[in-house]
């Protein structure tokens, strides 16, 4: 799996959890946009998919932090990591293709395209 | 937070072409980002669609979703020149539709606040009759802010 293919792969996977998190909201319910309980069970099915499609270690590291965090993913603004606003160390920033985690929080960070 | 400092003129198409819901979406999306990033969205706010129409009836529909791709709250504003099918809850046709999407860190929840305040305005304008109203996206932003404030004043 190239490391393109893995982003996209752990970015949609993170968007249906945003998804799934804002759906168990009680004010998200109350606005009137309930989804129902098998709806929401097809996407948690969706997002395993997708989890299974990712290799091992990192689909790991995903539902570690996930657990840990509730978001696993963080992403990068002038040089902090935007999970536990540490800065980043300098090396860090000059972005590789590779799936990088936040030496301070471990979150996976993510560096969005301007 | 103010539902109209949060639409921008250029995001707000009053005479958008009519066609297929996705098609719609997408428009609407692509006026926000563009590349992989706005094909990311499009794939969550469809998903999210497949869940369960956001036609909340009397011809809007709010299309949202979180992603990764954007800093701050964005917000798109489309009318279409015909009504659309959307599956809206009560079966009726969307013309109107309010298009958000959020970042995943948000503090305070601006972005179910947010949700939440533009299905109340929405169901004030349908109340109204008001809809077609606007005929510039100036005209539409000073329609939002008008009946946010009147809103605000019932409370």
């Amino acid at each position: 799996m190239t490391s393109e293919l893995i982003e996209m792969h752990l970015k949609l996977l993170f968007d249906y959890d945003n998804l799934l998190n804002d759906m168990d909201e009680p004010s998200y319910k109350k606005i009137g946009f309930e989804v129902r309980s098998e709806d929401r069970l097809s996407l948690v099915r969706t997002r395993n998919d997708l989890l299974k499609k990712l290799p091992a270690e990192i689909a790991d590291a995903y539902e570690r932090l996930k657990k840990r965090y509730k978001r696993a993913i963080a992403p990068v603004e002038n040089g902090f990591c935007f999970g536990c606003f540490q800065k980043l160390p300098t090396q860090l920033l000059t972005r590789s293709k590779e799936i990088i985690y936040c030496p301070n929080c471990g979150r996976i960070l993510y560096w969005r395209k301007k | 937070m103010n539902l109209a400092s949060l639409l921008a003129k250029e995001r707000i198409n009053l005479s958008l072409k009519p066609g297929k819901k996705n098609k719609v979406i997408e428009d609407l999306v692509y006026s926000i980002k563009k590349g992989a990033d706005a094909e990311l969205i499009v794939s969550t706010l469809l998903k999210r669609e497949e869940l369960g129409s956001t036609g909340i009836g009397k011809g809007i529909a709010i299309p949202h979703c979180r992603s990764l791709a954007v800093d701050k709250l964005e917000i798109a504003v489309g009318r279409t020149t015909k009504p659309i099918s959307f599956n809206a809850i009560d079966k009726k046709p969307v013309s109107l539709i309010f298009l958000i999407i959020a970042p995943p860190q948000d503090p305070g929840n601006q972005y179910l606040i947010t949700l939440g305040k533009i299905v109340q305005i929405a169901k004030e304008l349908t109340k109204k009759h008001i809809i077609q109203k606007p005929q510039t996206p100036e005209e539409f932003i000073t329609l939002i802010d008008q009946t946010e404030k009147e809103l605000r004043k019932r409370k």
